[in-house]
């Protein structure tokens, strides 16, 4: 719970509409589902501002190992809208969580047969146990970049998880719901060729635990031009005039920062090029101290638990490799930091047959 | 796209090309006027900018501090000022101190360092710092004072011959008890003051002023955020040659999204049409 994973950049795509699984973490490119795209609502996949078709920022994979609860399929993927306009509205960003049931304890299937390989196998081909939850983020607060008049910089992105209501079918559903989805899935196929998915440039995430906080100190030695080659003790006041008196412990305070901003900035720079930080049940890294408290999932109404957070490297690395003529690009948005927050009873719901 | 996958697969912050060479020479901590390091480390190149000014400040778009501060945009990363100020900004130490706080185990010591940068043209910053160790301090205090730097407005006491010297009209500043005043001073008066409101008028780039000083000075610190207070002042005073009416220009923000908006447009048609020829 309290370990925190931070998610550095890896290796680019060769392509950035290469398949990859669900099990991979990666920014960018196409979103590797476990079941079948038709499976999924056509709503979620559209912009709510805009309705132009959205494009993966991010896909985790997230699965929960806990002593109480034991969920391997699991995988959140976070969507945005690469419209230029869209991009400071909060509504435009959604992020789907999607994972697979546990048979036991779903009192729906427990009418129906269940096979333990389906629980180990993992088909791609609508086994319908996946268990579908759609979390819609809400970002308040989003980073005006000042084309509105608000000339600040200093903003958070926020997202609030909410899971929507799927129902999943028996076994002699699945039977026919697998003939439904081939012939969907081929229809599907062909309609996804003719309309292009905006895609993101495309490179994968590796993690790594934090480390000892002890070492965040040792960080600023890193920067050259603040290391010291001489004594560094300033020549001694010789006036005893001088004699600075009255100074008590200060906290940080910068121009145009505050010391919210500032310990934000210093955790960063542990890890300067972090993309991700994930940490279950964990507190969130906020930049600024005006903090939203996150509703409740809208499903079961459970407080809703910090999962995970993006971070502005993101945009830059992809602003970076941006190619106009392949793939949109992530010029329009300008958060520092994006948080995922999702149901702390992991509650499911059923895929509609 | 053959250009990314070509040098990507290792060093990920180099692939993207390290094109904005004018990084230049710093000044670095420690005693003495004013110093400048020689040689770069890896270290320093991995800057990936977290806000998107940090970004535009990487890519040359903003290519002086004076576009950040026409509109008042906050200046959250030390590297952007490092980056537009380069070599010219030097730093120097002025006081390190243990400052106490008394616990049931003893004193708890912890040093405050006072960090006062310039080029000596124009712009200065001021940083203070707590830390539990000495050379913890100064790093933070480069930093915040790096964060800090304003502009500083510099006129004419008389004849307006030459290059401003002097601060253009009475201004005070004034931080707890302590209040300072700079008047402007004719060429050649020097600046005449306590030493060390001194050195921060001297960082600025002011070469002549007199000052008048009340209060408790012998707070130092508050003396020193005092000057450093006047000096942010300057530019805020109306004198009647700002009269004219501002033309207001867009801020790089807006400039840079419009910029940013219309290449992906233009390549998007030259796609079709290459597809249909």
């Amino acid at each position: 719970m309290g370990e925190v994973h931070i998610g550095l950049p890896g290796p680019w795509a060769e392509n950035c509409r290469e398949k990859a699984d669900h099990y991979t973490t990666k920014i960018g490119g196409l979103p590797d589902w476990p079941i079948p795209e038709p499976n999924i609502k056509r709503e979620l996949l559209y912009c709510r501002v805009c309705d132009g078709r959205l494009c993966l920022v991010a896909q985790v994979y997230a699965p929960i190992l806990s002593t109480k609860l034991n969920i391997e399929e699991r995988a959140i993927y976070i969507f945005g809208c690469p419209n230029q306009d869209c991009g400071k509205n909060p509504d435009s960003w959604r992020a789907i969580r999607l994972q697979k049931g546990d048979q036991d304890s779903e009192p729906n299937l427990a009418l129906s047969n269940t096979l333990p390989s389906e629980k180990e196998s993992f088909p791609m081909d609508g086994a319908s146990n996946w268990l579908k939850d759609t979390l819609l983020m809400n970002d308040s607060g989003k980073l005006n970049d000042g084309s509105v008049g608000d000339k600040k910089l200093d903003d958070l992105a926020r997202a609030f998880s909410e899971a929507s209501a799927l129902s999943s079918c028996s076994k002699k559903q699945n039977r026919k719901k697998r003939n439904n989805s081939s012939t969907r899935a081929r229809v599907g196929r062909t309609t996804a060729e003719e309309t292009p998915v905006p895609v993101l440039p495309c490179f994968y995430i590796y993690f790594q635990t934090n480390q000892a906080h002890g070492s965040i100190d040792a960080v600023s030695s890193f920067y050259s031009s603040l290391t010291l080659k001489e004594d560094v003790y300033p020549a001694t006041d010789t006036d005893e005039e001088e004699k600075w008196v009255g100074e008590t412990y200060e906290y940080d305070k910068a121009l145009g920062a505050d010391t919210t901003y500032l310990k934000f900035k210093k955790q960063m720079d542990t890890y300067p090029e972090q993309c991700l930080r994930y940490s279950y049940g964990g507190i969130p890294l906020l930049a600024t101290s005006n903090s939203i408290e996150p509703d409740k999932c809208i499903h079961c109404g459970s407080p809703l638990v910090y999962e995970l957070q993006l971070f502005s490297p993101i945009l830059y690395f992809l602003q970076q490799a941006a190619n106009a003529s392949v793939a949109c690009s992530a010029d329009g948005w300008s958060w520092i930091t994006l948080i995922v927050y999702t149901c702390s009873r992991v509650c499911t719901s059923y895929l509609n047959s | 796209m053959a250009e990314r996958g070509a040098g990507d697969r290792g060093g990920f912050g180099r692939g993207f090309g390290r094109g904005r060479g004018d990084r230049g020479d710093r000044g670095r901590g420690g005693r003495g006027r004013g110093r400048r390091g020689g040689g770069r480390r890896d270290e320093e190149e991995k800057w990936v900018p977290v806000t998107k000014l940090g970004r535009l400040v990487k890519e040359g778009k903003i290519t002086s501090l004076e576009q950040i501060y026409l509109h008042s945009l906050p200046v959250k990363e030390h590297q952007i000022v490092d980056t537009l100020l380069g070599g010219r900004l030097k730093d120097e130490v002025m006081k390190i101190m243990p400052v106490q706080k008394q616990t049931r185990a003893g004193q708890r010591t912890r040093f405050k360092a006072f960090v006062v940068v310039g080029d000596s043209d124009g712009h200065v910053g001021l940083g203070v710092k707590c830390a539990k160790e000495v050379a913890t301090a100064i790093r933070g205090a480069i930093i915040l004072a790096k964060l800090s730097v304003v502009p500083v407005r510099r006129g004419y006491w008389g004849n307006k011959i030459g290059k401003p010297h002097t601060v253009p009209c009475k201004v005070t500043g004034k931080c707890g008890s302590v209040t300072v005043r700079l008047v402007p001073a004719p060429r050649g008066a020097g600046i005449v003051a306590a030493r060390v409101p001194k050195k921060v008028l001297q960082f600025a780039g002011i070469e002549d002023v007199y000052t008048s000083s009340r209060g408790s000075t012998k707070t130092l610190g508050n003396f020193v955020k005092a000057t450093f207070d006047c000096l942010m002042k300057t530019y805020g005073f109306l004198t009647p040659d700002l009269w004219l009416e501002t033309r207001f220009s867009k801020s790089p923000f807006q400039e840079y999204t419009d910029l940013l908006a219309k290449p992906t447009k233009a390549i998007l048609i030259e796609n079709s049409e290459t597809i249909e020829a």
